[in-house]
């Protein structure tokens, strides 16, 4: 065994002399899937780490407990004081910033401070000044661009819930800034105390007040979350700490990240498309070694064991520069992707990302070669007697193809272990194999097709050779169309996600969404308010609802997360609303609802679909904590609730006795026309009801759009790896047919052919090649996007023809420009040349 | 010379063709001796190459048994008639066939590596020293002309004293100076280690050089 495997690794070597030559694809196409993933695993890395280093800064202490809509009680406030070595109290809550002339007004994101802040970090300020100084004498700091937008200098005065305050310095960076995560307005720090003295905190606000916690080193912060928890069972806290500070962030950075190595996995399939081409001319090069080397004695285990070593040499080398390359990569570009992160990272070699990416890369490699290194066994000595061409390819043994699977499983295993959600990984792998196989089948259909339409043509010689060269065996076609077709393919539909999506959200949501979310309307202030926005010329209609806020608790008198598991409902607290009789347009879908003059128990309208998603049903007790209060109501019927129109839609609506005396604010949006005045508007309303917070529909489209962007960027430049992966193949499978054109060629140009019909008929049948690929890719990218909609959007899809032609005109030009590219040297050699040397 | 090393019965070759199966050889009764030299002619397509392939294990008979050293070579495995060529036969080509990744000296060890001998190179170094070209062992094929890359095929095909030898055509491919130098080289090489020859050619004077002389037409023993 040892003997056999010192001739092997012996001869492999002395045969990988010859150098990379027809392997060169084989590790560039390795190498550029694996750069992806080490990429991402390397950002992803260093994202990670500076989360775990920073946990404090970006929570700004070692552990926070906030609450809505209230502040602490003596009591908690007491007890937190006693566990932490120092505590600071934060709130946070929207307002409007507005100019003294009234003239410019913005939303903004409000955090009022106390004395110790910050406990942990510095904020950077300009001009540079403690936080402290700054605050002082109602003195405000304020997001650099925020001051921009309404045209404020140090020094300036503003506004903020009719409250006037001085601007001191603009904000440069908030150290826990990003633990917020994502806002839909910039930020502003002002003093607790000033915040409070100016009524911005009456209650029925809505705001989250925070307590911030330094604890002494060595503090068990699992113990001590235990023991605020046990303290305060039904209190509505919510507990943080350094260990995952930026749970949103971190969320949406690793879902970002697992959806690109997502993406890195279909570069190394359209990549392992050309390992496998390449593995197979490389071994149809070496078959009359293998022939001579079997007629010599050689047993199949030595013959496969010469091989396989070096094409495990060949996968490590591939590996090794994927790595190098997906390290290096992101450290050079680390300007550019620090600045689009919301926290300092120190990008450096990940080594579970690298590994990761090494695994993927061996993996796939083994995938894609495994086939054409069974085939070694199809190689007969008598070949060396006489010509017997390739033969029929038949199938490798049972057990080659059952190594395949298991490889195949151990991929799918490993994506699907390592993913944070399973259904992604195998929808998103499951696309990939479908569109394998119907690439395959489609490839499989134009060789068919070209064959039978080749002979028709009679007459026109350039057409026929183009369709003859298409449908022959050797042609290239399968392994363009596969590879080339899959990257277009996901090119295809992340563009048709990617304008179904903006379609909804930039043009159908506006068409169909309220102008204006009014919150912070106190219950004197509703009707007034909803009086003057009814009569002002523009307003179409007017909704209304009284607002509070509540997490729910317990199902059934059970904890809710162990009951329901993680969904969105249960996460953090959510809106909650009573009525005493249905809200127009209500459907009842189960239940009935409850009379309108009936002071009984609490009751509770569930809305259907969550309600079936968690689980729940009629009569279920549901245990809501609203201001540090539990109350439990009974679910007595369960409605519709369609919240793509963006406006009024609570998950929970209660009967009124339910909240009877529970302090609140009411919320309304404000549907409009082209002819209704925004500014004279808001400026009414900013003067009547200055602590009435206005948030445009419109701006927080372009905030989500502008976010969208982003990703979609992000997104991109992954899916651009697919794309270099597949002209990588597209290139290889030229190159490797560029003997056969040569002969082809000379053939032709001997029997009287011009140059310019050769030309052309090479240039048809890139043409036509890049077009199926093209086409293909477009109808699978519209099955995807539709299937992304439909399913996980559930929103109507719309074929975007844009992106479709611009991918089959794209395809096309591709193996055009390579097929042209390669045909010009065949044109150029000398026929007698090619001819005498094929003797 | 009294024992048969090859004994071929109603052999039968069918092979799958474009335009259908082609009887290439259509019943073949053939005894070879151990140290015989015996020269196979016929015209071509008369199967002379495809008699050669049968004898080697190269190809497996449609019909009929061939037996090499009292083995029947159809009875055994890809991997098993690997092994018994290592052991008993060499074989030269019309082509050549050299491996194009392999210095001259490296090709002429591999039989010998293949079947694990400690002093291959030393041993191909000898027998390409024999043959005259000991100072060419570390070019590759490509850098040899013609005869050269035959002399090396000759070295290979004899380095491991296989008993049985089996050359197609070997000068098939060269000039009539070199062919007659490289056919000199052969009957030597062959006279000295008593190797049974047999020998495929289409040129009679090279036939008759043998102890006898089988000639084959259409798929038969025509005399």
């Amino acid at each position: 065994m040892i003997a056999v495997a010192r001739t092997a690794l012996r001869l492999a070597l002395r045969d990988l002399r010859g150098g990379l030559r027809g392997l060169r694809v084989f590790v560039l196409s390795l190498c550029l899937g694996v750069a992806a993933i080490a990429a991402v695993g390397t950002v992803r890395g260093a994202i990670a780490d500076a989360l775990v280093e920073q946990g404090a800064v970006l929570l700004g202490g070692d552990a926070e407990v906030s609450y809505t809509y209230r502040f602490a009680t003596g009591e908690e406030r007491a007890f937190l004081q006693a566990q932490a070595a120092r505590l600071s109290e934060t709130v946070e809550f929207r307002s409007m910033a507005v100019t003294p002339d009234q003239t410019q007004r913005a939303l903004t994101q409000v955090r009022a401070v106390d004395g110790a802040y910050p406990l942990v970090g510095a904020l950077r300020l300009d001009p540079p000044m403690p936080v402290q100084q700054a605050l002082s004498g109602r003195g405000a700091v304020m997001d650099r661009l925020l001051a921009e937008q309404l045209g404020l200098s140090p020094g300036d005065g503003f506004d903020l819930g009719g409250a006037r305050f001085t601007l001191s310095a603009r904000i440069l960076r908030e150290p826990d800034g990003a633990a917020s995560g994502m806002s839909f307005a910039p930020r502003t720090i002002v003093a607790l105390d000033d915040a409070r003295s100016a009524n911005l905190l009456v209650p029925g606000s809505l705001f989250d007040s925070s307590y911030r916690l330094l604890l002494t080193p060595g503090t068990d912060l699992s113990a001590l979350r235990q023991k605020v928890e046990t303290a305060f069972p039904d209190s509505g806290l919510r507990w943080q700490d350094r260990r995952k500070a930026a749970p949103g962030t971190e969320m949406f950075l690793d879902r970002m990240a697992e959806f690109l190595v997502l993406v890195g996995l279909a570069a190394l399939a359209v990549g392992g498309i050309g390992i496998a081409a390449a593995v197979q001319d490389w071994l149809a090069q070496r078959r009359e070694s293998i022939a001579t080397l079997k007629a010599l004695g050689a047993e199949s285990r030595l013959i496969h064991a010469i091989y396989g070593l070096q094409i495990g040499l060949v996968t490590l080398a591939g590996i090794g520069l994927g790595l190098a390359l997906g390290t290096l990569g992101p450290m050079l570009a680390a300007p550019l992707i620090q600045a689009s992160l919301p926290l300092p990272v120190a990008i450096r070699p990940s080594l579970p990302g690298l590994a990761m990416a090494a695994v993927y890369g061996g993996l796939a490699a083994a995938i894609f070669t495994l086939w054409p290194l069974a085939r070694l066994d199809q190689v007969r000595p008598a070949a060396l007697f006489r010509d017997l061409g390739e033969g029929a390819k038949r199938r490798p043994g049972w057990r080659m193809m059952a190594a395949t699977g298991l490889v195949l499983a151990v991929l799918v295993g490993v994506a699907t272990a390592t993913s944070g959600n399973p259904e992604l990984v195998l929808g998103a792998l499951g696309g990939v194999a479908a569109a394998l196989a119907v690439l395959a089948l489609a490839a499989a259909g134009l060789r068919q097709g070209a064959r039978r339409i080749a002979p028709r043509l009679r007459g026109r010689p350039g057409l026929r050779l183009a369709l003859a060269a298409i449908g022959s065996p050797g042609g290239g076609t399968v392994p363009v169309v596969l590879a080339l077709g899959l990257g277009l393919s996901v090119l295809a539909a992340l563009g048709q996600v990617d304008a179904n999506f903006r379609a909804a959200i930039a043009a159908d949501l506006p068409r169909r969404a309220p102008s204006y979310f009014f919150i912070d309307i106190q219950p004197d202030q509703i009707a007034p308010f909803l009086a003057r926005a009814d009569e002002t010329p523009g307003v179409t209609r007017t909704e209304s609802a009284p607002m509070l806020r509540g997490i729910i608790t317990r199902i059934n008198g059970a904890d809710a997360r162990r009951v329901a598991g993680d969904h969105w409902v249960l996460r953090g607290d959510r809106g909650i609303t009573y009525a005493a009789t249905p809200p127009p347009n209500t459907t009842i879908t189960e239940g009935a609802w409850w009379p309108a003059k009936e002071a009984g128990p609490p009751q509770i309208s569930f809305s259907a679909k969550e309600g079936a998603e968690l689980g729940l049903k009629l009569g279920d007790r549901l245990t809501v904590n609203i201001l540090g209060r539990d109350i439990e109501a009974r679910i007595t019927s369960f409605r519709r609730v369609d919240f793509s129109t963006a406006g009024i839609g609570f998950v929970m609506t209660m009967n009124p006795a339910a909240l009877a005396g529970a302090p609140h604010s009411h919320i309304a949006t404000v549907y409009t026309d082209g002819s209704f005045d925004h500014s004279a508007f808001l400026r009414q309303v900013g003067a009547t009801w200055p602590n009435i917070t206005a948030i445009r529909i419109s701006d927080v489209i372009a905030r989500v759009t502008e976010a969208l962007t982003a990703i979609s960027r992000g997104v991109a430049l992954a899916a651009g790896v697919t794309l270099v992966s597949g002209a990588v193949v597209l290139i290889g499978t030229a190159a490797a047919g560029d003997a056969d054109r040569r002969r082809e060629a000379a053939v032709l140009r001997s029997l009287g052919a011009s140059r310019g019909q050769i030309r052309a008929s090479f240039a048809l049948r890139s043409a036509l090649t890049g077009a199926a690929a093209g086409g293909i890719a477009s109808a699978f990218g519209a099955l995807a996007g539709w299937a992304v909609m439909r399913f996980v959007m559930e929103a109507p899809y719309r074929f975007e023809p844009v992106s479709a032609l611009a991918l089959v005109a794209g395809g096309m030009l591709a193996v055009l420009a390579a097929g042209l590219a390669f045909a010009e040297p065949a044109l150029g050699a000398r026929p007698a040349q090619v001819l005498r040397a094929r003797d | 010379m009294t024992d048969r090393i090859l004994a071929l019965s109603g052999v039968r070759l069918t092979l799958a063709g474009n335009a259908g199966p082609v009887e290439v050889l259509r019943g073949i009764d053939l005894s070879v001796m151990r140290g015989e030299s015996m020269g196979l002619i016929g015209p071509s397509g008369s199967g002379k190459s495809s008699l050669l392939m049968l004898m080697g294990g190269l190809e497996r008979a449609t019909a009929g048994q061939v037996l090499a050293l009292g083995q029947d070579l159809g009875a055994m495995s890809e991997d098993a008639l690997a092994r018994f060529r290592r052991a008993n036969m060499g074989i030269v080509f019309q082509s050549f066939h050299l491996i194009p990744t392999l210095t001259a000296l490296e090709n002429v060890a591999l039989p010998l590596e293949l079947a694990g001998a400690p002093d291959a190179m030393a041993r191909a170094a000898q027998e390409l020293d024999a043959m005259g070209l000991g100072a060419r062992g570390g070019h590759y094929p490509s850098q040899l002309s013609g005869g050269e890359q035959q002399r090396v095929a000759l070295a290979r095909a004899f380095v491991a004293r296989p008993a049985i030898l089996l050359a197609d055509e070997p000068t098939g491919n060269l000039d009539g100076a070199t062919g007659a130098a490289i056919m000199d080289q052969l009957f030597a090489l062959r006279d000295r280690h008593g190797a049974t020859l047999v020998l495929v050619t289409h040129a009679p004077e090279l036939a008759a050089r043998c102890d006898r002389v089988v000639r084959l037409a259409d798929g038969l023993i025509a005399s």
